[in-house]
């Protein structure tokens, strides 16, 4: 009796009929963080967007470890200096430590991340072990200055913002750690939405008061920080081209579209064009959205976008582009036809029947239930907390959306488990208890987050999930192209809405009981697996370069 | 002797009154209406007789706005010679401007003024006589403002008398649900407009437009398999509306049903040729479902049809990409620079930063 256990429980479930829902939403012990962004009567557009979390194993236990970021104290008229009451406990960023029984412990304080800075008011977070240590560095960022935390390998963290020279300023909102020049050391790109401040701020909406649309205020230029290898980067913007444009930035992704061996970046924009940065392999980039297929919709209209997610969704080898929008827009979906051309997608693959009517923000393609098509999660909810009283058609709290891959097209999964209305905003992916099956955390804007536990198992296939270590690459190997039976990942940590994801790489294997691994590190370097047994955690170390 | 004094003294006070209607007259001429007002009240105080004193008063009243002052000499002019020209309708403004409607009809009539008359009706709430009058007048001055406004106001008027007046005399008819479903749907309530357009649908199944109407709604709250299945209900019963073959095909092509969207919009477009929004959605669905010969003729067609409108950039759009994907670089850069001009002014519209 005693080794019946609960997913024996739901295997024989399964069995006799009774399958249950894809995934268990609920909330762990010791998990009590409440996101606060007290909106006022000013409708400050940065109450609307916070709320980013992060998956990552800080301490190197095995564990996920989760990261959420709190948003600030707001009152109803800011006055310089905006303050927003950071040293206040309960507007402090948290850090959870997972324990053995799938519990979490707080362990903020002892961490060294209570401080938020004066000023700062929270969004996203990005995670990325910039100094190759084998530790994950954090870096936050805010309406206000951004924050680097540097991990010291002891359970501690570090505020070395001043040092490394990656502060920004204005309004960040994702932001992520890539190599674009391949010398082995993570670079830092940041997203900025607008320019924006209490003191310009507006209300829109006539006597319904709701928060303004994007248009309303300028655009702004996004950041490109080259690691020097020595703690410190260098803000490359202006020569790498990044800033030559101004968007109205939410999310970015990074991944080789061109198969050209350099890491391309994705930026989606709101209620405009949407950006590809090429990466010219000299330092540079080339914004080529519009030329190559990948910045409007098919009848050249622009969206809202707001998360993303570069990775390949049809198993044909290349990384396409799904960007969550508002809703009477539908999920973009810009498929990656090769010779660097991309092709709207979004009808084709069913998204027009899931998306038409939702807002969505964090978002992830990870093959759920393993059966070795990447299935598609999106934390949703519209941005105006008054729509419904505007347009009765739409709700303010939704849904998240799980809609199962069935080889390329989207259908939305029967019992998700996943039907509980929340404000969604970020969502963060990995394997938090290690059982081969992807889980989400989604959080609550002004509320608690909301953990996604894959019950999946019984009737899901097999897996297999693998952590890189990069040698001569940056040491998480960000940036490759790893394939699996076919299937292919960017490994990134980047991607989603304001978030970070497990760095490890998760394959669903269907019914294969042994699996072929190439990988092509951002060295150059590849690296052939054959036979390599299913259902396993692997850690694969970068050859020497022959 | 006392009578030629007293026609004398009559006589010279007739020609005094008249030198203050002429003085008053000029005092207008240049612009000085108070010192018109008071040569025309002296000329009425000389000559209580002189209806042409009267009426110029009262004109100067109403010129000045003050519709109060200028009624009781326009009335007392009528009385002293009913024949006046132009009396009534100065009467009729003075009427109007206080808040006089119904007093004012008759001397509308009688001025056969049909813009005043038809603003008087619209006040007093005779729709239906106020409609066709300020139709006609807006027929004659299509582009007054004020005319549209009252027109548009009378009609919207009309428009709910009449449904109020449905509603109260059939309440339970299915026409009376059909309004009622478009009051909710305009509201956006889906459930109650739902509810509504089934219960109009139950009562006369065959009646054109409903499943139309209902389709509309759900298309509009993007539940696309329900609008599918109304606007095919809405074919059956009106195979010859392109309308209804149109919006068939729109909503199938947001369920991904390409090839059947592409069937259903070739028949929205035998049914009305040379349709530019037709055309351009039987182009995409001809495209989504493989077949690039027929959408990049429907596109072209729309171009021959259109010029600068939004629709036309979206089709140079679409054209840029099927020839994109047809690896034709060159005239796809065309079609994108033709797309990236028309929609330039839209897209650099930015804040003052």
């Amino acid at each position: 009796m005693t080794d019946f256990t609960r997913r024996d429980f739901i295997a024989r479930l399964a069995l006799w009929g009774v399958a249950p829902a894809v995934f268990d939403a609920k909330l762990p012990r010791g998990l009590d963080f409440l996101h606060r962004n007290s909106p006022t009567a000013q409708k400050y557009l940065i109450e609307s967007m916070g709320g980013g979390v992060a998956l990552l194993d800080y301490n190197n236990d095995g564990l996920l470890d989760i990261l959420l970021v709190n948003s600030g104290r707001l009152i109803d008229r800011v006055a310089a200096p905006e303050e927003f009451d950071r040293h206040d406990p309960q507007y402090w960023n948290r850090l959870y430590r997972q324990n053995p029984d799938g519990s979490f412990t707080d362990v903020t304080e002892a961490a060294g991340l209570a401080s938020a800075g004066d000023g700062n008011y929270g969004m996203g977070v990005a995670v990325g072990d910039y100094d190759n240590d084998g530790y994950p560095d954090i870096y936050i960022t805010n309406y206000g200055k951004n924050t680097l935390y540097h991990n010291n390998g002891n359970g501690t963290f570090t505020d070395i913002t001043a040092k490394a020279g990656v502060a920004g300023g204005g309004w960040s909102c994702s932001a992520g750690f890539f190599d674009y020049d391949n010398d082995g050391h993570l670079d830092l790109f940041v997203t900025r939405y607008m320019e924006w401040d209490t003191k310009h701020s507006k209300i829109c909406g006539g006597e319904w008061k709701t928060y303004c649309p994007p248009g309303e205020f300028p655009a702004t230029t996004n950041i490109l920080y080259r690691n020097r290898g020595d703690g410190t980067f260098e803000d490359v913007s202006q020569p790498s081209g990044i800033s030559t444009l101004r968007g109205r930035s939410l999310g970015v992704a990074f991944a080789d579209y061109d198969d050209d061996g350099f890491t391309d970046v994705y930026v989606t924009n709101d209620g405009m064009r949407q950006f590809l940065f090429h990466n010219n392999g000299n330092g540079t980039f080339r914004e080529c959205a519009l030329e190559v297929g990948a910045s409007l919709t098919a009848d050249g209209k622009p969206l809202s976008g707001m998360g993303v997610v570069f990775q390949d969704y049809d198993n044909d080898g290349r990384p396409d582009v799904l960007i969550t929008v508002l809703p009477r827009e539908i999920y973009a979906l810009f498929h990656n036809d090769g010779d660097g051309l991309f092709s709207y997608r979004s009808l084709e693959s069913g998204l027009g029947l899931l998306s038409a009517a939702s807002s969505g923000w964090g978002v992830g393609l990870e093959d759920f239930d393993n059966d070795g098509w990447k299935d598609m999660f999106v934390a949703q909810s519209h941005v105006l907390d008054n729509v419904e009283q505007i347009d009765h058609m739409l709700h303010y709290k939704q849904p998240p959306l799980l809609a199962l891959n069935h080889h390329g097209k989207f259908e939305r999964a029967a019992e998700s488990g996943a039907d509980s209305p929340l404000a969604g905003r970020g969502a963060a992916f990995g394997d938090l208890n290690n059982d081969g099956l992807m889980d989400v955390v989604v959080t609550s804007l002004g509320g608690k987050p909301v953990v996604f536990m894959n019950q999946a198992g019984a009737r899901s296939d097999r897996w297999l999930s693998i952590a890189l270590r990069g040698t001569t690459s940056n040491r998480d190997g960000l940036g490759a192209r790893v394939r699996v039976n076919g299937q292919t990942r960017f490994a990134t940590t980047s991607g989603s809405y304001i978030s970070a994801n497990d760095k490890r790489l998760h394959f669903g294997l269907g019914a294969a009981e042994t699996a072929k691994i190439e990988i092509r590190w951002p060295s150059g370097v590849h690296q052939t697996l054959d036979a390599v047994r299913a259902n396993q955690f692997l850690e694969l170390r970068e050859p020497e370069k022959s | 002797m006392i009578v030629a004094a007293l026609s004398m003294c009559l006589a010279l006070q007739a020609s005094t009154a008249m030198e203050h209607v002429r003085a008053g007259v000029e005092a207008h001429k240049s612009g000085q209406l108070d010192s018109a007002i008071a040569e025309f009240q002296k000329a009425t105080e000389l000559d209580p007789k002189l209806a042409l004193a009267f009426v110029d008063l009262g004109a100067m009243y109403v010129e000045k706005r003050d519709f109060a002052a200028a009624i009781a000499p326009l009335k007392r002019a009528l009385e002293l010679n009913p024949e006046i020209e132009g009396v009534h309708q100065l009467l009729g403004y003075a009427l109007l401007g206080q808040g006089y409607a119904a007093e004012a009809i008759p001397h509308f009539e009688q001025a056969h003024d049909d813009d005043t008359l038809g603003i008087a009706l619209l006040e007093t709430g005779d729709y239906s006589r106020a409609v066709p009058l300020l139709q006609k007048s807006l027929g004659k001055n299509p582009g007054d403002p004020d005319l549209l406004y009252y027109y548009g106001r009378a009609s919207g008027l009309l428009s709910k008398q009449v449904f109020d007046d449905l509603e109260a005399r059939f309440p339970n008819s299915p026409r009376s649900h059909q309004m009622m479903a478009q009051n909710y749907a305009a509201l956006r309530d889906v459930p109650n407009a739902e509810k509504e357009y089934r219960e109009a649908l139950r009562l006369r199944p065959q009646t054109s437009g409903l499943h139309l109407e209902l389709g509309e709604l759900y298309a509009r709250a993007q539940q696309w398999d329900k609008a599918e299945e109304e606007y095919r209900a809405e074919t059956q019963i009106q195979p010859g509306s392109a309308e209804a073959a149109y919006r068939l095909g729109e909503a199938m092509v947001q369920e991904g049903k390409f090839h059947e969207a592409r069937l259903a919009l070739s028949n929205s477009d035998r049914l009305k040729p040379d349709m530019p929004e037709t055309l351009y959605m039987f182009g995409k669905a001809a495209s989504l479902d493989g077949d690039d010969a027929l959408a990049a003729k429907c596109w072209k067609h729309v171009l021959d049809l259109e010029k600068d409108t939004p629709l036309v950039a979206q089709t140079h759009f679409s054209l840029a990409g099927l020839y994109r994907k047809q690896g034709k670089t060159r005239e796809a850069s065309h079609e994108m620079e033709l797309f990236r001009a028309l929609s330039e002014a839209a897209q650099t519209q930015e804040p003052p930063r």
